[in-house]
């Protein structure tokens, strides 16, 4: 008896003892990081967690460097100026390619030589937003051809008078090379929140889908509205919408998401658009770059893009002006509707 | 030599104390580490460019405090279990647009200040969400 009872308080000791121990699923790091013109927040677990985290900032600090518009270092920044720009390394060659395919499959609603029209709403950073004039939106229109984009042997050349601006695709190609530095890093599962991206990597500590829920559009300074919950194991999502970075003029509300084909903000009937794809190679940035034309294109020709797209597949969330939720069957058994907002659910094919 | 037999050991009063109190601690250790260590209760807390400058909890209503940071000038209202920008001077007006965050993880962003308004500890989330697209 006295034995049982000695093993007893050693078993007590042990569990007290082993709950200081942290497994390799409780071992986390999370960091912030305000970079790329958002804010960043990163979540990795594993025993290499924190240098996994610390060596995210690195890699996403490093992209920031090349592809700024606002540093006058960047290879961006050197290519905007001068028009043409010797490429010595592969990362923004890489991107420039994936834009230019994003924008003939939208039909070039995605275009990087928007820039200038965004700049002159206001919405690149500087002395705040504005309203530009039709002859001014006019002028810089002329500018806003994707196509023109080159990559001749060794050198990158814009057209004549262009800029570009990769806020549409850098945090998704971000996201797709933080993939992998969790994969060197043998990090088992991690969250990364790179403005409103997101990356899910594995599953959650306790073996279940991460729960993302997508902001209700209607209700953008409630934090806890949501349209719906997505839940997500090894996969990108990306939203798009006009409801937080706005400002309103006599009474009238212009958000940031520019229609390269009227200078305008994109008035498509849609309030946001979510796409979500798996992990493969270069699908954190498609999603980027979708979520930002699909939304320009509207519903209906965002949906006959999803029915007829030959690339990685991905799937949609669409919420409309009107009041509806529509979802591409491929995540209809990983979407769970908020009955909470109102809205009328669909489930697309 | 023969051996001397070793005294026969009787527990006392004070054996039967000192094994009640490891047994008290060993299972109070255990209790504490599986409800997962200290329960903070849900805390603002503050960074510039990731450098932690408040930290305020909000258990209770803590009124206004106003933070600055690079040319820009930021007035957080605490009240109970939530936090939110009141006013800001930055061109952008999107920590202000915000609103109010209430659950732990939730943050506002002053992108212009470079400041972060984040939420930490409180309750676990019941049916909450890792993260928010949007």
């Amino acid at each position: 008896m006295k034995r049982l009872t000695a093993y007893g308080f050693l078993m007590l000791l042990l569990l007290s003892g082993c709950g200081a121990q942290l497994s390799p699923d409780e071992a986390q790091e999370s960091i912030q990081v305000i970079a790329m013109d958002t804010a960043m927040l990163i979540t990795t677990y594993g025993e290499r967690s924190p240098a996994a985290a610390y060596a995210c900032e690195d890699t996403i600090r490093d992209l920031e460097k090349k592809l700024s518009r606002t540093d006058p270092d960047s290879e961006v920044s050197r290519l905007n100026n001068a028009g043409t720009l010797e490429d010595s390394e592969s990362e923004l060659r890489s991107i420039l390619i994936q834009a230019g395919q994003y924008c003939q499959k939208t039909g070039g609603a995605f275009d990087i030589t928007v820039a200038p029209v965004v700049a002159a709403w206001g919405f690149a950073g500087g002395d705040g937003y504005r309203v530009p004039s039709q002859k001014e939106l006019d002028r810089l229109l002329e500018l806003v051809d994707g196509f023109a984009v080159k990559g001749n042997g060794q050198t990158l050349s814009l057209g004549p008078g262009q800029s570009i601006d990769l806020g549409a695709i850098a945090k998704g190609y971000a996201a797709d090379k933080l993939v992998g530095v969790f994969q060197e890093y043998e990090v088992p599962r991690g969250l990364a929140q790179l403005g409103g991206n997101v990356l899910a990597y594995g599953d959650r500590p306790d073996g279940t889908p991460w729960r993302v829920g997508i902001q209700d559009p209607a209700k953008p300074d409630d934090q806890n509205a949501f349209a719906g919950v997505l839940e997500l194991t090894d996969a990108f999502a990306v939203t798009s919408g006009g409801y937080q970075r706005y400002f309103e003029e006599n009474g009238k509300r212009y958000h940031h998401i520019i229609d390269p084909a009227t200078g305008y903000p994109a008035d498509s009937g849609l309030t946001s658009v979510t796409v979500a794809a798996g992990i493969s190679d270069g699908s954190g940035a498609m999603c980027d770059a979708l979520s930002t034309a699909l939304f320009i294109m509207g519903e209906e020709k965002a949906l006959d893009l999803w029915r007829h797209w030959d690339g990685t597949p991905f799937e949609l969330v669409l919420v409309t002006e009107d009041g509806r939720v529509v979802v591409t069957e491929g995540l209809a058994d990983r979407f769970t509707p908020d009955e909470s907002g109102g809205y009328a659910y669909e489930t697309v094919s | 030599m023969p051996m001397r037999p070793s005294p026969k050991l009787r527990p006392t009063a004070w054996d039967a104390l000192v094994v009640l109190c490891v047994a008290a601690l060993a299972i109070g250790l255990a209790v504490f580490q599986w409800r997962g260590g200290t329960q903070e209760s849900l805390t603002a807390v503050v960074s510039v460019d990731g450098e932690e400058i408040d930290r305020v909890s909000l258990e209770r209503a803590a009124g206004k405090r106003t933070y600055q940071a690079g040319a820009y000038t930021l007035t957080v209202e605490y009240a109970a279990g939530s936090a939110r920008v009141l006013s800001s001077d930055c061109p952008t007006q999107d920590c202000v647009h915000t609103g109010i965050i209430t659950r732990s993880g939730q943050s506002i962003v002053c992108l212009p200040a470079r400041i972060i308004i984040r939420l930490e500890g409180g309750a676990a989330k019941d049916g909450g969400v890792d993260a928010v697209l949007g």
